[in-house]
Parts: structure tokens; C-alpha cells; sequence
């Protein structure tokens, strides 16, 4: 199998501070491919980089084999990449239905399948369970349901790729479990997807691949088991574990 | 290897070119020797030291509290007249008044201004935090106006009028000038170590960051906010004494340093006090370079004013491309909905009804005055008002939707009136208004251009630098506007079997066609508010990284809709020159556009309808005095209006319509959603500014008195309220 989006020796600096050094991260379709790491380790700032907001410092991000990273935000959206944001970015004064159908009417502009973006939009409706508060300006709404907004937008430009940073954050168990199911479906559809998350029973229950942060670099590569065995990893986890009861 | 050469340095050298050109052009003839150079560099320095201080000022509140303050020179203006007051009138010692000026009056402003105003705009929209500056421009001019009234010619004498100077080389540099540069010196050293070595400076810088930050460092946020409006004042007023004996005590003068500040401001990028220093440097340095060496000649008499502007343009081309930053939406609480076609094809019939009764006499309300008589006056101001209120129609894709502040499209309607005058409007040619509109729509991309790849308050700056422009270069460029012509500019025009002019017989129908254009235009907004085309300006509002994750050319959406409101404005134009029939140099001032983008933000900038509400509370005031027979209390309140639209927007930040709307609503028994979310959104302003300043001002450190946890409580308990759970929507959508 060979990766779809690939970043090879990324590196990105603020300053002084390394938030990334010679990241190479790996996402193949038809699976979901975890991007796991403590509280600023970097994994926000590479999606980021992949998704053109971050220019990196150094290091390159390939798409089906083609060098991107000079490429524009919207362009690389065209090819087939869509995200999540971990802080939300939603279109606050839109309600929800035209939060998703600015972003199927935008796949029109290269899109030529001739799809009806209304139609899309419903179906976005109906995947994530929001047909009930669909004329909801979505500022109104609670912070679960505006993520899954932001999903059903990223879903809308039918991606090739997808990246969810931390998903679960604002959801209750119940609705966790709803978000696992709904990434296993999307995945055997054959979308390719990297997910950032803290949660690691969805993270170990969902992924098949792991790569692993820590202060931007990639520590492990795994599989799930592996990397759980990982001793490297466990000492990162446990740093901040005992950081998080101190505080 | 293929040569790579940065846009950079081609625009550079294509600046550079331009530059040359200009000069060489516009020499004027002086040669270049010892002498005039040192009098270009004397005169320079010295002006360039007081931009500097102003512009130094303008940044550190800027830097430290995240809003642009459009007031800043205005306000150096009414301290420069405070202080000429306490010199000239009571003949107090300069030290005295100076220090009453700055270290009295000066803060006090600033306190003030911090406590009632700008601590709630912290987290407003960007249209917000520059309308309520620029009520508050407005505002001091208006106050400095009254209380010294333009009619008598005031002076402030230079320090140490009376003494020689120094003699440096050929030319004497004068006291007043050498102590200006060596108060700039001051000032940015004061500023630099304030802000790096102190720990209020320290405190103020991190507060634009974090709010909670600051709290580390131990300092109340409120004190800290003061302290840097204060400063802010401080040198604001400074600059304003040091320049009011160069340029005269003229409010109009004094106030338009903005955009000599907001120049070097750009240049600094807003945020480095050096750069800022550096900045108002350059400006000084060209402007004393343009009066020693140039001849603009009679076309371009004004050019020189422009200086600063143009320099703000070029500031911006070199700019870095700003980040898509992600992090920083702000989720307000609204109830809004999309408009039905048949309410807003009702919200148009009722507008045509209004006017129209009004302007047929179909109200037998309030005879016995002109306004209510409807004499071809009035009937003359309706149409004014009615073509105000088109120039403040178009800003509302513009600025409301897709969230770029403009304040050009006044500017942009008066290009157009000018055009319509040379093109169709001499001879009553309708086709000339499409003309105009074709070139008002590229012309308002163009003025945008330089902004495109910046942050939203670049487009402010450089929206209100072209503004100053028009006014000043084009439109004064006899071509333009020939002002020994002074007869009418415009034949009436025939519109389907309408005549619209400013002729008295033609007033009654062109006050008709005005707002029934008026309506199908809102109409036709409300039509588009529901298509592809609004929606993405308004996602690329709300967030530009999403809209871009999701494969949105932010450049071109901006692009299309600068055109619209540009075509709109355009049109707006020609209506302006056929209601006024003639037109003089000085239609057009800033000064005149920016009231128009207040009027219309207090009222609400998202929603079409309040332009038309605009235009009632525009007539109101004019009615109110033939009604009222002329009180006094009524040109007060009429004065400190813009200060009070401020005050308003800061606290009711949607905008009027949008309030009463929902109050209305929530008047309806069945409404319960209205009068719902009206509660969750009140409670949910309240824990944004009362709650995050009052548990960062007790700084929840030990001990924890009674008091504190019962304030904490309240806190919490505003905090409550707004709980998520209690978010979830019930109840249909209506
Ligand atoms: N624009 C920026 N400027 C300066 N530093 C930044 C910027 N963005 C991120 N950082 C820093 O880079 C580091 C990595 O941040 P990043 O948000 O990528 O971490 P993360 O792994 O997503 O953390 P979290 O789990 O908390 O979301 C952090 O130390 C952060 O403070
Ligand atoms: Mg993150």
C-alpha cells in the first residue's frame, strides 16, 4: 500500500521553539491513521502544515505523489483534502444546512460529476444525525453538535483524505462511540483518515497505524500494540500524567 | 537553475521607478546645496519626530489592547485646544498647562474611555471596535468644535517663540523644533523601556495576548488597559501641542494626523514602537522633501497631502502575507434567520408606502411646518437622505457579510457622481449611470487590492487613505471637477418616462424613483442573502481558514464582492449629482463618508432593512427641529450622536435593527424562542465582560475573603446559566 498524503522531514519553528522537527507522517487510504502525542507536541501544527495554513520551515508534503507544499489553502482542498479544527471553526452566523452547503457548492468548482449540492447537503445532514437542527444558526449551538457540523462540512467536499483533530473533545461517551462508528464507516468507503485525539480507548479502538509525537518528533511508529508497548512512549504519556493529576 | 526573482523587489523597483518619475517631473526648480538640504532635513526631522510620537502612541495602544484607535488624533486635537485654553486664555506657564494637558486630562480621557468603552470590544468584531473609534472621532471633533468655535483663528506660539533658535549651517533651526525632536527621542525611549523593562510595560504587552496571562504577572487586566488608553492619550496630546504651531489650531488639520499615524503604523506593522518611530520619520522626511524640492503645480495642487497616503499604500504591498489563523472565531448567540421572499418583497412595498405617503401627502400629521407641508426643500432632503441612504446600502455585502471594513465607498460615489458628470449626465444619458457603474465596480477592487492578502484592519486603513485621496487628488484634478464650473452639472434624466432631477417640479417623482430603487436594490439583497454567492462571503467572514480548508479562493470571493458594492456605490454616485444638480471640490471630504458607515453599523451592518432605518434616523433630526422649532437640547444631542452611536455599539454590537427585532419578536405570545435566547444571550454577554475581568481583577489569590467568594459565586452563577446543556435548541426552527 502506498500513502496517499505523505510529509517527509517536516520542520517548523516559531521562534526558537522546534513545534515540529522532521516529522514524516504517512496516510494510506481505506484506514485510519492515528496521530497521537501530549498537550503541544505538535500535532495541530502539522495539520497545519498539510493543510497549507503553517508553512513549514523545511520538509515537503506529498499528495498521490505530487509535491504540494507550495500549494494555496483552497487548492489543496480542490485535490481532496479536508480537516477539522480542534478549536471550532464553524460559520457562526450560518445555520447549520448552509454551514454544509457552502461547502458542496464550493466542490462544484472542480467537481464536474454534475451532483446536486442540496442533495449532498442532506445526505451530510442525515450521515451525523443533524437533519432535526439544520435551520439552527449554528453560533446557537452547543459545542457537540457544532463539531459534528464541521465534520458534515469536511464530509461535503468529499475528501480523499480526512483530518479530525481531536473530534471527541465536547462530546459525551455516547456520542464518542457514535463518532467511532461513523469514522469506520467513512474509512471502509475508502477514505483515508489521520486523527489527532487524547482519548485513547477511541484512539486504540479506531486506528490501525499509530505515529506518535512527542516536543515534534515522531517517537514510534505502530501499529496500536506496538506502539502501546512502546517504552519511549509510555515515559511521554507518563510525563503528562502526572502533569494533568497535578493540576 | 531558473532565476528567481521575488515579486518583492520587482514591485520595489517598480515604486522606485514611479518615485523617480514624480520627481522628476514635479521638480521644482530649487537647487539642491547645503542650504536647502539642511532646511529639507531641519524642517523633516522635526515634523517626522511629531508623526513619530503620535504614531508611537497609536501602536502601543494598539499592541496592547488589540483596537486600532481612530480617535487617537482627534483626541491629540482636543488636548492641543485644551492646552492652547489653559496657555492663550488663562495665561497659565506653559509647564503648568502642559502638565495639566498631559497628565491630567490626558489620562483621565483614558480611564475613561477604557472603563465605559473599550474594555467591552475586546472580543468584538472587527467592524465593531473600528466603528465605535471612529464615533468617537467624530465625537471629539465635534466637542473641540463647539467649545471653540472655527470662526474665531486661534494660534499656539511655538516654545520660545521670541528666541533665535540655532544656526546649523545655513538655516536656523528654531527651539521649538529642536525640542520636538528631542522629545520624540525621549518618548521612544520612555515607550521602550516601559513596555520591555517595567512590568506594567511587560503586563500590557502580554494582556492583548492573554488575558489570563496577565493575570500571572499580578497586575489587574482593567488598571493594565487604562494605563496603556492613557498612554495612548498621552502622546496623542503631546503630538498635537508639538504640531498645532506648525499647522494652526484647525480641527480638520489636527484630526487627519490619522492618517499620517495610521501610515506609520502600517510600516511598523502594528505592532513595533521602533518601526512606528522610523515611520512617522519617512512621512516627515517626505513631506519637508516635497515643500523644498517639488512644484505639484496647479492639476495636482493638493498632491502633497496625499504624501502619507500614498505612503501607506506602499507600506502595504511589502507587507508579509497574513496567516490564515485558526483559534480566534468568536460564537455569538444570534437569533436570526433567513428572510422569506415574501416578507422581504413586504419589507420593500412598506418601504415604497412610507416614503410615499410621506412625499404625496397622505399623512395630514404635523401641517403647519415645511417638513410637514413638504415643501420642493424638504422634498429635496427626502431625496438626499434617499441617496445616503443607497451609498449605505452598498456597504452592506460589503462590511455586514463578507466582514471587510471599508470606508471608501463614499469616496467611491463620488468618483462616480464626477464621472456621471462628464459621461452622460450633462446631457440627461441614463446610459451614462451604467457606465459609471462599470467603472465604479473595478475601481472599489482596486482600492482593495493592496489589503487583499492582509489583516481585515489593513483594508480599514487603506480604504480610508484612498478616501483622503479622492477628496484631495482626484477629485480636486481639474478634469475631474473644473471648479470655475460652477453651474449645473447634470440635465434632468428620463427613466422610463420618470424625469429625475434636482429641479424643484421633478423632486416629488425623483424622490419616488430613489426609493423605489431603494427597494428593489434591499429586495434584490435579501434574494441574495439566500444564494451561494452571500453564504460564502459570510463563511469567509466568520472564518477564513475554514472557508479555505474547504476550497474557497478567499482573493476572488473578496474580489466580487468589492466590485458589487463598487458598482453599487457607483450608482449611488450618479443619484448624488443629480439630486445636487452642482457639485464643488469638497463634496466629498473623509470626513463626510465616515458618519455614513457609523450610522449604518449602529443600526446594524448585517441586515439590508438598516440602511433604510439609517435614512429615518437620518431625516429624524432635520424633522425634529421644524417640528420642535429649533431647541437647543436637540443640536446637542445631534452633536454627541455619534459619540452616543459609539457608546451603543459597544454595548448592543449587532446593531439596533437586530435587537429590536428580536425584542418585537419576543413581544409575540408564541415566540418564546425569541424571548429564550434573548435570556441565554444577555447572560452569555454578562459572563464575557463582567465575568473573565472580575476573576482575573481579584486575582483568586489567598486569602479568600467573604467577599471575593461571593463574587466569584455571581460569576459562576452568570457562568451557569449559559451552561451548554441549557443551549440545546427546543422547539421548532422559526
Ligand atoms: N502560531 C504559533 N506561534 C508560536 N507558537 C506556536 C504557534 N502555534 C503553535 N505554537 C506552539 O507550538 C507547539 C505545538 O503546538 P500544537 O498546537 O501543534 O500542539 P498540539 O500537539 O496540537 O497540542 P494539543 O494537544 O494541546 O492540541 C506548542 O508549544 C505551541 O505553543
Ligand atoms: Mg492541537
Amino acid at each position: 500500500m502506498s500513502a496517499i498524503l505523505e510529509t517527509r522531514d517536516v520542520v517548523v519553528r516559531f521562534g526558537v521553539l522546534n513545534a515540529v522537527s522532521h516529522a514524516s507522517i504517512e496516510v494510506v487510504e481505506g484506514r485510519v491513521t492515528g496521530l497521537i502525542g501530549p498537550n503541544g507536541a505538535g500535532k495541530t501544527t502539522c495539520f497545519n502544515v498539510i493543510t497549507g495554513l503553517q508553512e513549514p520551515t523545511s520538509g515537503k508534503v506529498f499528495f498521490e505523489g505530487k509535491d504540494i507544499t507550495n500549494k494555496n489553502p483552497y487548492k489543496r482542498a480542490r485535490m481532496g483534502i479536508a480537516r477539522t479544527f480542534q478549536k471550532l471553526e464553524v460559520f457562526g452566523s450560518l445555520s447549520a444546512r448552509e454551514n454544509i452547503l457552502v461547502a458542496a457548492e464550493q466542490r462544484k468548482t472542480w467537481d464536474r460529476s454534475g451532483f446536486d449540492p442540496n442533495k449532498v447537503c442532506d445526505e451530510m445532514l442525515a450521515k451525523v444525525g443533524l437533519t432535526d437542527v439544520s435551520e439552527f444558526m449554528v453560533g446557537t449551538l452547543p459545542t457537540g453538535t457544532a463539531r459534528l457540523v464541521e465534520l458534515a462540512r469536511a464530509l461535503a467536499s468529499n475528501p480523499r483524505v480526512l483530518l479530525l483533530d481531536e473530534p471527541s473533545s465536547g462530546l459525551n461517551e455516547e456520542e464518542t462511540e457514535e463518532m467511532a462508528s461513523l469514522l469506520r464507516k467513512f474509512v471502509d468507503d475508502g477514505l483515508a483518515v489521520l486523527l489527532v485525539e487524547h482519548d485513547m480507548s477511541f484512539v486504540m479502538g479506531t486506528c490501525e497505524y499509530i505515529h506518535v509525537l512527542d516536543f515534534g518528533t515522531i517517537i514510534a511508529t505502530g501499529t496500536p500494540a506496538e506502539v502501546q508497548a512502546n517504552a519511549q512512549v509510555q515515559a511521554a504519556y507518563l510525563g503528562t500524567e502526572t502533569v494533568e493529576e497535578a493540576s | 537553475m531558473r532565476l528567481k526573482v521575488s515579486p518583492r523587489l520587482i514591485s520595489a523597483l517598480v515604486v522606485a521607478l514611479i518615485v523617480l518619475f514624480l520627481i522628476t517631473k514635479n521638480w521644482g526648480g530649487a537647487s539642491v546645496n547645503a542650504k536647502t538640504i539642511s532646511s529639507f532635513l531641519v524642517v523633516g526631522i522635526a515634523l517626522g519626530g511629531i508623526y513619530a510620537i503620535t504614531a508611537g502612541g497609536l501602536v502601543v495602544t494598539y499592541a496592547t489592547t488589540g483596537i486600532f484607535n481612530f480617535a487617537h488624533a482627534a483626541i491629540g486635537c482636543f488636548l492641543a485646544f485644551c492646552y492652547w485654553q489653559l496657555t492663550v486664555k488663562q495665561g497659565l506657564p506653559t509647564l503648568v498647562a502642559i502638565a495639566i494637558t498631559l497628565l491630567v486630562i490626558a489620562p483621565a480621557i483614558g480611564f475613561l474611555l477604557d472603563k465605559v468603552i473599550m474594555r467591552r470590544l475586546r472580543d468584538a468584531a472587527l467592524v465593531v471596535q473600528l466603528m465605535v473609534t471612529v464615533g468617537l472621532m467624530l465625537t471629539f471633533m465635534g466637542i473641540t468644535l463647539t467649545i471653540w468655535s472655527p470662526k474665531t483663528g486661534r494660534t499656539l506660539p511655538q516654545f520660545f517663540e521670541s528666541s533665535k533658535g540655532v544656526q546649523l549651517g545655513d538655516v536656523t533651526a528654531t527651539w521649538h523644533r529642536i525640542i520636538t525632536v528631542v522629545i520624540a527621542l525621549l518618548v521612544a525611549l520612555g515607550l521602550r523601556f516601559l513596555l520591555y523593562r517595567t512590568r506594567l510595560g511587560i503586563s500590557m504587552r502580554a494582556v492583548v495576548d492573554s488575558r489570563s496571562l496577565a493575570g500571572l504577572t499580578g497586575a489587574k487586566p482593567s488598571i493594565i488597559s487604562g494605563a496603556s488608553w492613557a498612554l495612548g492619550c498621552m502622546t496623542a496630546g503631546l503630538a498635537g501641542i508639538l504640531i498645532a504651531p506648525e499647522t494652526g489650531l484647525v480641527v480638520d488639520n489636527l484630526t487627519l494626523i490619522i492618517v499620517v499615524a495610521s501610515a506609520a503604523a502600517a510600516i511598523a506593522q502594528l505592532k513595533s514602537i521602533p518601526m512606528a518611530f522610523i515611520g512617522g520619520l519617512i512621512i516627515g522626511l517626505a513631506k519637508s522633501f516635497s515643500s523644498v524640492y517639488l512644484e505639484w503645480g496647479t492639476d495636482w495642487a493638493y498632491a502633497d497631502e496625499a504624501i502619507p497616503a500614498a505612503i501607506l499604500f506602499i507600506a502595504l504591498l511589502f507587507l508579509p502575507m497574513a496567516r490564515l489563523e485558526t483559534g480566534k472565531i468568536r460564537i455569538t448567540k444570534r437569533t436570526e434567520r433567513l428572510t422569506k421572499p415574501w416578507e422581504a418583497a413586504l419589507g420593500a412595498g412598506v418601504m415604497i408606502a412610507l416614503v410615499g405617503a410621506w412625499a404625496n401627502g397622505w399623512i395630514p400629521w404635523i401641517s403647519g411646518t415645511t417638513f410637514g407641508e413638504r415643501s420642493a426643500v424638504w422634498l429635496g432632503r427626502g431625496a438626499g437622505f434617499m441617496v445616503i441612504g443607497l451609498i449605505m446600502i452598498s456597504l452592506i455585502p460589503l462590511i455586514g457579510w463578507a466582514g471587510q471594513v471599508s470606508f471608501a465607498n463614499f469616496a467611491i460615489a463620488g468618483i462616480g457622481a464626477v464621472l456621471f458628470s462628464h459621461f452622460g449626465g450633462q446631457n440627461g444619458d441614463a446610459i451614462g449611470i451604467v457606465f459609471v457603474m462599470l467603472v465604479c465596480a473595478p475601481l472599489g477592487l482596486m482600492i482593495a487590492l493592496p489589503a487583499l492578502r492582509l489583516k481585515g484592519l489593513y483594508l480599514a486603513l487603506a480604504t480610508m487613505a484612498f478616501a483622503e485621496v479622492a477628496d484631495k487628488v482626484i477629485i480636486r484634478h481639474p478634469n475631474m471637477l473644473d471648479p470655475s464650473a460652477t453651474g449645473v452639472l447634470f440635465k434632468p434624466v428620463n427613466i422610463f418616462g420618470i424625469t429625475i432631477s434636482s429641479d424643484p417640479s421633478d423632486r416629488r417623482a425623483f424622490l419616488m424613483f430613489l426609493v423605489v430603487t431603494f427597494a428593489l436594490l434591499f429586495f434584490m439583497l435579501e434574494m441574495l442573502r439566500r444564494t451561494r454567492w452571500a453564504r460564502r462571503w459570510i463563511a469567509m467572514s466568520d472564518s477564513p481558514a475554514a472557508s479555505a480548508t474547504i476550497g474557497v479562493n478567499l482573493t476572488t470571493t473578496k474580489m466580487m464582492v468589492f466590485m458589487l458594492s463598487g458598482a453599487m456605490a457607483g450608482f449611488a454616485g450618479c443619484m448624488f449629482g443629480l439630486q445636487r444638480g452642482a457639485l464643488s471640490v469638497d463634496s466629498f471630504p473623509l470626513f463626510a463618508g465616515l458618519p455614513l458607515v457609523l450610522l449604518l453599523a449602529v443600526q446594524g451592518v448585517r441586515y439590508p432593512v438598516a440602511a433604510f432605518m439609517g435614512v429615518i434616523g437620518l431625516a429624524s433630526f432635520p424633522a425634529l427641529y421644524e417640528v420642535l422649532g429649533k431647541p437647543s437640547w436637540l443640536s446637542a444631542i445631534e452633536l454627541i450622536g455619534p459619540g452616543i452611536a459609539a457608546i451603543a455599539m459597544a454595548y448592543r454590537p449587532e446593531g439596533a435593527v437586530f435587537y429590536s427585532g428580536r425584542d418585537l419578536a419576543g413581544l409575540l405570545p408564541w415566540r418564546k424562542d425569541a424571548r429564550l435566547e434573548k435570556e441565554l444571550m444577555v447572560a452569555k454577554e454578562r459572563e464575557q465582560n463582567i465575568g473573565k475581568d472580575e476573576i482575573n481583577d481579584m486575582g483568586l489569590t489567598r486569602p479568600f475573603t467573604p467577599d471575593k467568594v461571593a463574587q466569584l459565586d455571581r460569576v459562576l452563577d452568570i457562568t451557569d446559566l449559559v451552561d451548554e446543556k441549557k443551549m440545546v435548541p427546543t422547539g421548532g426552527a422559526s
